[in-house]
């Protein structure tokens, strides 16, 4: 129920912010803006005012990367801490890991732009 | 002689039509013959991951949708898939291997089954507490626990009805596989070699969980089930008997006792031959330098008579393994395969070593053994007289021995592909294979063998294969009688989840990002459909139809952490390989379980 009430309240949001800096934003799927809102929600207790917070994290990191370069990214700083070999195959190779580190940094200076710590 | 005899038991039993008797095989055949059911982890004995169903097509595929998901509530790696037999569905999680039964008309849980298992398994699991799935037959699904627990449980109720021990955790010896039910018996291997097991497989009765039969892949002929004078292997170009105590001559005195040569990948069976299919993975340890000889019978395919688990026939790929080049990739059995203008049943499997090899199954000849990655350097070729790779020494860890770094193998350990199996369409008689692009640079180290401790002995370092496309992935379309790819198809990470091909003419499987991706089977350079799931796949592509509609679905979920403060793990971090046991926490928060999302048309 209440999952239900978040993506609601992220689409209007979402939908209704959206004009004023269309332009400096890369086109992501409205499913990846509510999935990243709602973990980032998640993560902070569910408070409304996260809402607000989170929506504009991954506004940030859409004006980074363009969309397939964010699920590259997030993928690979995602799995940096899979166990064994399968994460080998994420830390190792030089870009992977230097497109995880440049990612997270990405999105750990929108966090402190947005006022979000988690 | 013992065809005979169980034709006509078949006969008979049919004819009296009595319920409850050993109909197994007959019946879980039945069932998987009826696309509408996916009632194996493959789809059938053959390990095809191929359906006849074709509501699902070319043309439409592109507004395929999401019509549900259930999510196991259970993190870390997913693998494997859902069973679907009539109006249920039966899914699996990773540890501690919860098992759903969902009615599809309504997707509720009709019963649920968590076994208690002793946490402490978890650090002797060497790449994630995955489990590959269910398997069902006599009314029973059959879940093969991490613990190595064989349970057979009441598909109607969740209940219990029996239970075996199949090996001993404190020795390093847990279980990752599917259990596989061919005739009447319900078959399992072991997983830890990077523990030094004494790998082997098993048969049980699935009335009674009794065991009928195991049979090991190192040590005495009696222990391996192997007759020297019958059991035959590739010898200087033709079949020969293996001889006496061909496995204890090739290791160094009771190195075979903690050799490895475990068997936790996909099996096949062929009823007419009454023959089994399946590989034994790696030598322990990873350092070649400390166990000198050819270490058999590891990295070898297996043909084994399913009643009495006779050995007819043994192949080894890579004698001496020098690289974790595992061989327990699936069997795919394939009639009609043309080689050199010569039709042959055979099996046809895609080593981790970077070689498909297509062997007559019924004789064990070798017929083709060829690279189906462009990039594999350790080995020139396959010499088809002796069936022994061609060792580069260059990319011979052994040559340069231990405590040097050789650089630039190809493939890295994981293989050119590891257990995510490979669909094939009897239509075109091509083989759909995901496979990894990743090469490594790797230095062995000695390791002393402790009992239910990685014995492992080995650090290395991966990337994506140099001079390619900068990816670390391909799925590729392969021709198992001329040995060649057919198309290749890059992905930017590796491709770990199983492939389905259809009678609809697609062919689709999971990222690691996270789509599902469907493409045409004719030409899988036009992707026709992708969506992002919640997590990156390592699951298997199923079809089934149930009320006139056909679905797909795939398991999501690979494990890791989506969180915050990651930097520490960012590291270059060789402990996460050499001690693969321990295994990196997770921390408190991630995001989502695994989760299995279902695809329909509108």
């Amino acid at each position: 129920m209440q999952t239900t009430h978040y993506v609601a309240l992220a689409l209007a949001v979402l939908a209704g912010g959206a004009p004023a800096q269309a332009a400096d934003r890369h086109d992501y799927p409205t499913v990846d803006r509510v999935e990243y809102v709602l973990e980032c929600m998640q993560r902070n207790a569910g408070k409304q005012e996260f809402l607000y917070k989170c929506a504009c994290v991954i506004d940030e990191i859409a004006k980074q990367y363009t969309y397939d370069d964010f699920v590259e990214a997030s993928t690979a700083a995602r799995f940096q801490s899979l166990g064994g070999e399968r994460g080998g195959v994420f830390r190792d190779p030089p870009q992977t890991r230097d497109a995880a580190k440049r990612y997270l940094q990405v999105r750990s200076d929108a966090m402190k732009r947005c006022d979000v710590p988690r | 002689m013992l065809l005979t005899r169980t034709c006509t038991w078949g006969v008979l039993l049919g004819l009296a039509a009595l319920p409850g008797l050993a109909l197994a095989n007959p019946e879980v055949i039945r069932l998987s013959q009826d696309a509408k059911n996916w009632a194996m982890q493959a789809g059938n004995m053959q390990n095809h991951r191929y359906s006849a169903l074709k509501q699902i097509s070319t043309d439409n595929v592109k507004d395929l949708r999401v019509a549900w998901t259930f999510s196991t509530g259970v993190l870390r790696g997913h693998e494997g898939g859902p069973l679907v037999i009539g109006d249920m569905l039966y899914i699996h999680s990773p540890f501690p291997n919860k098992v759903f039964a969902i009615a599809l008309a309504d997707q509720q849980i009709k019963w649920k089954y968590e076994p208690k298992q002793d946490p402490t398994v978890i650090p002797v699991m060497c790449c994630d507490t995955v489990n590959r799935g269910l398997a069902y037959a006599d009314g029973k699904i059959f879940l093969q626990q991490a613990d190595t627990n064989l349970v057979a449980l009441d598909a109607r109720t969740g209940k219990e009805l029996w239970k075996v021990k199949n090996g001993d955790p404190k020795k390093g010896e847990t279980n990752t596989n599917a259990p596989h039910v061919f005739k009447d018996k319900v078959i399992t291997g072991i997983s830890g070699g990077e523990f030094g097991v004494r790998g082997y497989v098993a048969a049980y009765d699935i009335k009674t969980g009794n065991q009928v039969w195991k049979a090991y892949s190192t040590g005495p002929d009696a222990e391996m089930l192997m007759d020297p004078d019958k059991t035959m292997t590739w010898t200087d170009g033709r079949m020969a008997p293996v001889g006496r105590d061909s496995s204890l001559k090739t290791w160094q005195g009771d190195q075979w006792k903690i050799g490895g040569g475990t068997t936790w990948g996909w099996y096949s069976y062929d009823p007419k031959l009454n023959l089994m299919y399946y590989g034994s993975g790696n030598p322990s340890t990873w350092n070649p330098v400390q166990r000198p000889g050819d270490n058999k019978w590891s990295m070898t395919i297996w043909a084994r008579d399913v009643d009495t688990g006779q050995a007819k026939w043994v192949y080894q790929m890579t004698p001496h393994d020098e690289w974790d080049f595992d061989g327990i990739n699936e069997m795919i059995l394939a009639d009609g395969i043309s080689v050199k203008g010569k039709p042959h049943n055979v099996v046809v499997h895609f080593d981790r070593n970077g070689f498909g090899y297509t062997l007559d199954r019924a004789t064990g000849e070798l017929l083709v053994a060829a690279k189906y990655d462009p990039k594999v350097n350790w080995a020139t070729h396959v010499d088809m007289k002796t069936g022994r790779p061609q060792v580069v020494s260059k990319y011979s860890t052994q040559a340069q021995g231990a405590d040097v770094n050789t650089k630039g193998i190809c493939p890295a350990a994981l293989g050119s592909k590891d257990q995510q199996p490979a669909a094939y369409n009897p239509a075109n008689k091509m083989f759909y294979v995901p496979t990894n692009h990743v090469c490594m640079d790797y230095e062995p180290f000695k390791v002393e063998y402790t009992a239910g401790q990685p014995f492992v002995g080995a650090t290395l370092s991966m990337f994506p294969a140099p001079g390619s496309h900068g990816g670390m992935g391909n799925f590729i379309v392969w021709d198992a009688g001329s040995g060649k790819i057919v198309k290749s198809k890059s992905e930017k990470f590796s491709v770990w989840s199983g492939a389905l091909v259809t009678a609809g003419g697609i062919a689709c499987y999971g990222t690691l990002e996270g789509y599902l991706k469907c493409v045409d089977a004719n030409d899988i350079s036009k992707e026709l459909y992708k969506f992002k799931t919640p997590s990156g796949i390592i699951g298997n592509v199923n079809t089934w139809e149930y009320k006139g509609k056909q679905y797909i679905g795939v398991l999501s979920g690979i494990g890791g952490w989506a969180g915050i403060g990651l930097a520490a793990g960012l590291e270059k971090d060789t402990d996460g390989l050499g001690a693969v046991g321990g295994y990196k926490e997770l921390k408190n928060y991630t995001e989502l379980g695994g989760v299995l999302t279902v695809f329909s048309l509108p």
